[in-house]
């Protein structure tokens, strides 16, 4: 398939998704701007951002839902509109919009008229793993269980990228799990590339190996997990009279946060950080989204293997 | 190598198993996106459907009934006097109800079509399949057009075969006015169709079904004013004048069941005069009136029956290009737009 360069150097992976100056506006003001990542194929990415951040839109415009009012988007390498594009795609909305007076089985059959490459027994296997009667109406059906109808009916598409929307809002625990790990294993088999938005940090760490923060329609943070925790670091120490080290100027701080006689700062150290008065370690995922999700005016980090530039370039 | 054999045959009975359910009970089998289509508003297609058959069986049997006392005056070829015991009110009643089958279908069928799924989020369902938002909106007015065609043209047919037999007698149902003219033919096809189109666009601009309906009820009576404003201007107006003064028997000759728009007085100069401008208290009166604007005779203005066919293809071609238009902005806008 076809291949980008990353402009950093970076492996040149086959990008799921290719934003260059993405923005979309509304009429009551933008949702999304100047949105420029690339998601490389084969990731299983979260895509994190507080309510009204520009998620749902993100997704709808890589799903042909909208068009995008600047900027272009990519799926593979093919215009979201395109047959290709739209074939190779599938999106869970939010609402886990169903027809409510079909069956099951004549939902699986909406799927199968509509999808060339269509596996009923992939869709099959997981609405009967619910015990989801294919003779019921959706109507009838509790929450969770059209929740799994709807899963059923985005896996039967065999997708290579699957969007999926706040999917596992209003499912219990056990079935989030269930589901959670037959999106997963169906990923690690097929090689599809799944980009999820989701409130639930705990989710995020077990399953995402890629991250995208959204914040304010704006990009904030993306790439690797892993990259993105290890080019961070937690520092604690003593502050005196709320003035913290003047030696933490010499990095790039994201957050402060002080409490009694401690501070605490997330920081993108730009150099050595052994030595200072302070404490360093590694943050986990969780501090290091709430620290960007609370701090609009922390610069955004997007890492090489992310990273487009902004403005198209001549293919 | 025999676990592949198992799979693939499993896999391919289950389908077949399943599109053999699918097939059951209908000798037409639907595929792709005309069976999503169809499944999904079968329940509004089925009972147009159903409505239009009980429509057309009352409709017959009112001919049979009709022909029955026809025949005793020789029909086809009629004696005088079959119009004293003539029954017209079956014919009026069912002019009068076959009138509001446009506003009544429109609003019912047009509205719901795109607003439902655009109200309910199924348009994002549909879209996130691999058929394109083009290929789902042409199916959407493919189907309800062909299933509002065949319904108004049976109707049409039905009720334009009642009342042929007595349809070249200015005696039941005028031609030119709405009961015959907007029941028969190619009129109420083209009506019923502009109105469900128009419905479908409004639906999918307001996006709520309910507000859609309401809206549409007033496009569709906007359209049936409209409408009674264009009938008569579709036909070739024909003038005749007579110069035998105007009192009794001064009329011109018209054709049989002549349509007459507007009758004048004709002065000696060749100027015409607003037939009741003369309207005084006494006969002495009037003539002195007359008299004295020197009225000669008569002009009349008349469509002859003869053109009732051409002003109905005519009017229908008017209404169905109206109708493409609409489609056609439908299928514009939601490409881009929709969802």
């Amino acid at each position: 398939m076809m291949s980008y360069e990353t402009g950093y150097g970076g492996p040149a992976e086959t990008s799921a998704i290719e934003a260059r100056g993405v923005g979309r506006k509304y009429r009551r003001g933008w949702a999304l701007r100047d949105c420029s990542f690339r998601l490389p194929a084969g990731r299983i990415c979260g895509l994190v951002g507080p309510n009204g951040a520009g998620k749902t839109t993100l997704m709808a415009i890589a799903a042909n839902l909208l068009a995008p009012t600047t900027g272009t988007l990519r799926v593979f390498g093919a215009a979201p509109e395109s047959a290709e594009a739209t074939r190779r795609t599938a999106f869970l909305a939010q609402e886990k919009p169903l027809f409510r007076r079909f069956t099951v089985a004549e939902t699986l059959r909406m799927g199968r008229e509509l999808n060339p490459g269509w596996d009923q027994r992939a869709a099959e296997d997981i609405v009967r793993a619910g015990n989801v009667p294919l003779d019921a109406k959706i109507g009838t059906l509790s929450g969770g269980q059209r929740t799994r109808v709807a899963f059923a009916v985005s896996f039967g598409k065999r997708p290579d990228l699957l969007l999926l929307d706040e999917p596992m809002s209003d499912l219990d625990p056990l079935v989030r799990h269930e589901l959670m790990g037959t999106l997963l294993a169906e990923a690690a088999e097929r090689g599809t590339t799944v980009l999820m938005s989701t409130h639930m940090l705990a989710e995020l760490e077990n399953t995402c190996d890629y991250l995208l923060v959204i914040a304010g329609g704006r990009l904030r943070m993306a790439g690797e997990v892993d990259e993105l925790r290890t080019s961070h670091a937690v520092l604690t120490g003593v502050h005196s009279d709320g003035r913290t080290p003047p030696e933490l100027a010499y990095h790039t701080v994201v957050e402060t946060r002080t409490s009694g006689r401690q501070f605490t700062s997330l920081i993108r150290p730009d150099g050595p950080v052994a030595g200072g008065p302070w404490e360093a370690s590694t943050p986990n995922l969780e501090e290091l989204l709430l620290a960007y999700l609370r701090s609009p005016e922390a610069p955004p980090l997007i890492s090489p293997s992310s990273y487009v530039a902004p403005q198209a370039v001549a293919a | 190598m025999s676990t592949m054999t198992g799979t693939g045959s499993t896999g391919s009975t289950s389908y077949d198993s399943a599109a053999a359910e699918a097939g059951r009970g209908r000798g037409l089998r639907l595929s792709g996106m005309n069976w999503l289509v169809w499944r999904q508003h079968r329940a509004a297609y089925w009972t147009l459907l159903a409505a239009a058959a009980v429509t057309v069986a009352v409709l017959v049997y009112q001919r049979q009934q009709m022909i029955t006392y026809l025949d005793g005056y020789g029909y086809p070829h009629l004696k005088s006097g079959w119009e004293e015991k003539f029954d017209q009110k079956p014919l009026n009643a069912a002019a009068g109800l076959l009138g509001l089958l446009p506003v009544v279908i429109g609003v019912l069928l047009g509205p719901p079509l795109l607003a439902g799924d655009l109200e309910t989020g199924t348009a994002k369902l549909v879209n996130a399949q691999s058929v394109s938002r083009v290929r789902w909106l042409a199916t959407k007015l493919g189907m309800t057009t062909l299933v509002v065609v065949v319904c108004a043209t049976a109707v049409s047919a039905a009720f334009t075969w009642w009342w042929s037999p007595v349809k070249s007698t200015s005696y039941v149902l005028t031609w030119a006015e709405p009961g015959a003219f907007d029941n028969s033919g190619p009129v109420p096809v083209a009506l019923t169709l502009l109105t469900v189109v128009g419905g479908v666009a409004i639906g999918m601009l307001l996006r709520r079904t309910l507000l859609a309906m309401v809206v549409t009820l007033g496009f569709a009576v906007a359209l049936q004013v409209a409408w009674s404003y264009v009938r008569t201007s579709l036909g070739n107006v024909i003038t005749v004048t007579s110069h035998n003064g105007v009192g009794d028997n001064s009329q011109p000759n018209l054709p049989d069941n002549a349509y007459v728009l507007d009758e004048f007085y004709l002065t000696a100069s060749g100027d015409l005069m607003g037939w009741g401008s003369c309207a005084e208290a006494t006969e002495k009166a009037r003539n002195a009136c007359l008299d004295e604007a020197q009225v000669v005779g008569w002009s009349v203005d008349y469509i002859p029956f003869s053109q009732m066919a051409s002003m109905q293809w005519l009017g229908a071609s008017i209404l169905l290009a109206l109708t493409a238009g609409i489609a056609a902005f439908v299928i514009l806008w939601g490409r881009k737009r929709l969802v």
